[in-house]
């Protein structure tokens, strides 16, 4: 099986703190696998990484066996992997639509030229990415929604109006920050086939960072657990519910333990 | 009743100290004079014992006895809206407020009647206005006189407020006239109408009608301010790109426009350099120097963003600013005096009048209209405004934000440029100030006042705020202070301008091919 991504002593420091800890792994491609870990362990830090926001100080990160280190967060972009946040991010006071169309700018060439003498290229490239874009929105279940303004739409098509965004690149990796986050479970179990129907369909790979443990042992195929930045664990959501240093991780041990954890991602 | 009581009063000292302002810098009188000149109610004036300055400053007063009141007996949260509650808080509120208006009148009166020269003190209080202040009272006299006119004035403005102002009845009446235009928008011959291919060139027919009409009935004077209107117009479109859509906080906007002048001016002008240049000929230099110009102070500020990014942006405009005053540019830039002479565009060997002006400015408007359009709807476009909302979201969707960065800089500093080159031919002249800070912050006010990211709302903002001081010329001294008034009225009212942005409907449209969801067309088919 073709790896997606891997990471390779992968290190990252914010002055004395060592947030990503020579961190290595492996996620072959089509797979659904999930980064878990206590608040603060390091897991968005690791998305920054691999999406060119953080450069790592230490280590490297291959992406279909091709180094991103050191790429900017754009190039990155092209190359296939797309993410979405923890809080939402869209752009709100764009439509909907719009949204989509700004996430398929990789993909687009039209420069200024093109945009001002509306070439018959440029024409026939914006007509196809609208009818694309909304293909899309048909995909994500917001079908029709595409003139609303971003900031008006529901909490829960927020969240897929900003996968659908990060669709829009056609990304062969999909970073997913906390998916289900604020949903009620029945959001939630919808959620959880939306992201099957995804690797299923559109043969991506997904990358999930997820505190909801219903949704991590439900849908992923393999699961990483860090602490303070190090991988303490790696395997099949039986081997790590089952394992004891991911116990502790996350409940403790005594008060040592606790009052260390305090600090910031 | 205490909060009442507090409430009321507050409300009064609050008018009372803005009246005694407007009093001291003389505001009142020119109010009373605009006034008069609006109503002509001398003879009615007469028959009361008035003279006419006196009439209309009481007229005055009284509009601002009704605000207070009006004010004073608003609806607040933690007060009931009963009329006994409304009346006890307006009268106080008129109360205290022709106390405070009645206590300095007296004062400016007795000083004046025992001889202290006020005029030395405070230049707007001739003898005269002080009379007209009196009413031609003695001074105890007008203390009452303000105190009774004031108190009965607020009771009426808390009534009128109360009859008037609720949210309830505003709310019907807005909302009875959006139902009334919606139903409008959908009457089979309006939709006729606005679904005819022909209606929108008929739309446009209709305005270059009235843009090549309107300069020929038009006086020189009028035409000029319609020139400058246009230019600023070019101007907020420029930085409409860089501020509106990129959202990149540019405060030193007025380098650009110095560029396009100056290369114009010294190209053309037989003084410094004798170059002597055809007008036509130096259009496209001009613009394309703004727009390199943009790329180099682009350059160094790619990575600030907000505060940072308008700090240093004002530092650029600056240096232009004292650059183009210095001695070591002198020989370069003709200095302080700056260059006159300048070659204005010529057609046919006939030089241009200022109805041509208009008509060039015009044309020129109509071309970067035309021109943000066709970007503001494109690829670069939408980057752009990713840009402004999260810009790194924006760059996590794969946008490069320093090349669409600099496309931003240059596109807003050639229109810039443009605005530049027609602002020097048309004066004949350009010089250090021309190119002052005061023009990047009109124009970033014509951008707020109009509504960021809007092109009418730009045309709307020029119009405002260069269009209006013109026909306001009686308010020549207090410009400004009218200016600051209307910008806090403005962000109040209306805060996103006075023609906020639409975003374009994209998703269901007539002309596309693409067969749409069919629940989804019939739904939004109306708003079309």
């Amino acid at each position: 099986m073709t790896t997606a991504i891997e990471t390779r002593q992968l290190l990252k420091r914010f002055g004395g703190l060592l947030a990503i800890d020579r961190v290595d792994l492996v996620i072959p491609e089509h797979s659904i696998f999930s980064v878990i870990g206590p608040n603060g362990a390091g897991k968005t830090t690791f998305y920054n990484c691999i999406t060119g926001f953080y450069t790592p100080d230490g280590g490297d990160i291959l992406f279909f066996d091709e180094s991103v280190v050191g790429l900017t967060p754009d190039r990155i972009t092209r190359l296939g992997i797309a993410r979405t946040y923890q809080n939402i991010r869209l752009f709100s006071s764009m439509s909907t639509l719009e949204n989509i169309l700004v996430g398929q700018h990789s993909r687009l060439h039209a420069n200024l030229a093109d945009a001002v003498f509306r070439t018959p290229r440029a024409r026939a490239e914006e007509k196809h990415a609208v009818s694309e874009a909304r293909s899309l929105l048909t995909f994500v279940g917001l079908a029709g929604l595409g003139d609303q303004v971003a900031r008006n739409l529901p909490y829960g098509a927020q969240r897929r109006l900003e996968i659908a965004r990060a669709l829009a690149s056609k990304p062969k990796l999909l970073l997913l920050d906390e998916p289900t986050a604020g949903m009620n479970p029945h959001e939630t179990r919808d959620m959880m086939d939306f992201i099957r129907k995804l690797r299923d369909e559109l043969e991506i790979t997904i990358l999930l960072i997820e505190h909801d443990m219903r949704v991590v042992m439900g849908i992923s195929e393999r699961i990483a657990v860090l602490d303070y930045g190090a991988k303490i664990a790696e395997g099949s959501p039986a081997e790590i519910q089952g394992n004891p240093r991911v116990v502790e991780a996350y409940l403790g041990r005594g008060d040592a333990s606790t009052s260390r954890r305090r600090r910031k991602e | 009743m205490k909060t009442r009581i507090r409430n009321g009063a507050n409300a009064g000292i609050v008018f009372g100290i803005v009246t005694i302002f407007l009093i001291l810098i003389g505001f009142t009188g020119t109010a009373a004079e605009l006034i008069s000149k609006l109503i002509h109610a001398g003879s009615l004036a007469r028959s009361l014992g008035m003279t006419e300055g006196m009439f209309s400053l009481l007229l005055f007063m009284a509009v601002l006895g009704i605000l207070a009141g009006w004010y004073g007996g608003r609806q607040l949260r933690d007060l009931p809206d009963t009329w006994s509650s409304v009346l006890v808080r307006s009268t106080l509120a008129g109360a205290v407020h022709g106390l405070l208006v009645g206590i300095v009148v007296y004062v400016i009166g007795t000083l004046n009647a025992n001889g202290v020269k006020m005029t030395t003190y405070l230049p707007q209080l001739l003898p005269a206005a002080i009379k007209q202040l009196l009413f031609g009272m003695e001074p105890f006299p007008a203390v009452v006189f303000y105190l009774i006119l004031l108190t009965v004035m607020g009771t009426a403005g808390g009534a009128l407020g109360r009859v008037l102002g609720r949210g309830a009845w505003r709310h019907r009446f807005a909302e009875g006239w959006r139902r009334r235009w919606e139903s409008l928008q959908h009457l089979p011959s309006v939709q006729w109408v606005a679904g005819h291919r022909w209606s929108r060139f008929a739309f446009f027919g209709i305005i270059i009608l009235l843009i090549v009409l309107l300069p020929l009935v038009l006086g020189q004077y009028w035409n000029y301010t319609l020139g400058t209107i246009g230019i600023y117009v070019l101007l907020g479109l420029g930085l409409n790109i860089v501020v509106g859509l990129a959202g990149l906080l540019d405060l030193g906007y007025v380098a650009f426009f110095a560029i396009g002048a100056y290369t114009v001016a010294l190209l053309t002008a037989p003084q410094p350099h004798q170059l002597n240049w055809n007008f036509w000929a130096t259009v496209p230099f001009a613009i394309i120097l703004a727009a390199i110009a943009g790329i180099l102070l682009g350059i160094p500020v790619l990575r600030m963003r907000g505060d940072y990014l308008a700090i240093v942006t004002l530092g650029f405009g600056q240096i232009i600013a004292i650059l183009l005053k210095s001695d070591i540019m002198t020989p370069f830039t003709g200095g302080p005096k700056g260059v006159s002479g300048v070659g204005g565009p010529t057609l046919f060997g006939r030089g241009f009048t200022d109805v041509h002006f208009v008509y060039l400015i015009a044309l020129s408007v109509l071309l970067v209209i035309f021109v943000t359009r066709r970007l503001q709807n494109s690829r670069i476009g939408r980057a752009w405004e990713a840009m402004r909302e999260d810009e790194n979201v924006a760059r996590a969707n794969g946008i490069n934000v320093l090349t669409t960065k600099l496309m931003a800089f240059s596109t807003g500093a050639a229109f810039a440029g443009l605005g530049g080159l027609l602002f020097a031919a048309r004066n004949q002249f350009t010089g250090p100030e021309d190119h002052n800070l005061m023009v990047s912050i009109n124009v970033l006010a014509v951008l707020i006042v109009g509504g960021m990211g809007s092109i009418p709302g730009v045309i709307a903002g020029a119009f405002a705020l260069k269009g209006l001081p013109e026909v306001l010329r009686e308010l020549e001294d207090y410009r400004v202070l009218a200016f600051g008034a209307l910008l806090v009225v403005m962000m109040i009212l209306r805060p996103n301008g006075l023609w906020p942005t639409s975003r374009r409907k994209l998703d269901i449209k007539a002309e596309d091919n693409a067969p749409p969801d069919p629940e989804a067309a019939s739904s939004t088919k109306g708003a079309q």
